[in-house]
């Protein structure tokens, strides 16, 4: 999926902390790291998205934990330290949960009236995947955090 | 808790211009559709799909939900507290619930 810029070979990793002390890649150069592209489902929902801009990774951090006992109920924290002002802002951050039922879980769409990209809310997740949270800004910039969680009892039925 | 019913909890002295972070949770099964009863019988899908956050006259955020987000929905994010104003959030269900709480912004006095 070299297409849709996911998986493209990147530059050595380096950047600023962000407020919950995770990496922040500020570069935004794509990453090996990065998961590939999983199926037609999870490729048709980022085209809709975001088109052919590429998804770099940076100026985001999703914090998942590694393994989830119980994916009825998984924790997430998603952050980024972009400004929100009236001339930026993040306008959106999509949640994607590849192997899960329905992958496109949640969108989160903001105003500069919220101040800060700081949201947490617990998701239900089928098996063990990587988790993608994608935030596009007002300017049309994308970046994105990917987290590859361990689930040991399904959530989904 | 029924079906529906819904808390924000927000901090006790808020100065104006605090980032304030606004904490909620609404009552709801969250039902995917794949599941069934211990007898059998298939749980049609039940879920919140739609939440609005309006402070004063403004819409600063709307969530799209699906049936992934955890049984009881619970949802954290911040607000920048320039005006005295309630914070009013409005849940819908796919069954055309609708489940609506507000609480107020108010500044403490200096």
């Amino acid at each position: 999926m070299r297409a849709l810029g996911l998986s493209a070979a990147g530059l050595a990793v380096s950047g600023p902390l962000s407020a919950s002390g995770r990496l922040l890649v500020v570069g935004g150069t794509p990453d090996p790291r990065d998961p590939e592209v999983p199926n037609e489902e999870v490729a048709r929902i980022l085209t809709r998205l975001f088109g052919d801009r590429p998804i770099r990774r940076g100026h985001l951090s999703l914090d998942m934990p590694a393994v989830a006992e119980d994916g009825r109920i998984v924790p997430v924290i998603i952050e980024s330290d972009l400004p929100m002002t009236a001339e930026r802002y993040v306008k959106a951050v999509h949640l994607i949960v590849d192997y899960n039922p329905d992958p496109h879980l949640a969108a989160y769409h903001l105003t500069p009236a919220i101040g800060q990209v700081a949201i947490q809310s617990r998701i239900k997740m089928k098996r063990t995947t990587w988790v993608r949270a994608i935030l596009e800004t007002s300017t049309g910039e994308v970046w994105a955090d990917y987290a590859h969680v361990n689930v040991s009892l399904n959530g989904c039925g | 808790m029924t079906i529906g019913d819904a808390r924000i909890r927000i901090p006790d002295r808020i100065a104006k211009g605090d980032l304030i972070t606004v904490n909620a949770i609404v009552s709801h099964p969250m039902d995917t559709g794949f599941f069934r009863t211990a007898g059998g019988q298939p749980i049609p899908a039940y879920f919140i799909k739609d939440v609005v956050v309006t402070y004063g006259d403004e819409q600063v955020a709307r969530f799209e939900w699906t049936s992934g987000v955890s049984k009881d929905p619970i949802v954290s994010f911040t607000l920048r507290a320039d005006t005295e104003a309630p914070l009013t959030m409005v849940w819908t269900d796919s069954k055309g619930g609708v489940y609506k709480q507000s609480v107020n912004v108010a500044f403490a006095a200096a």
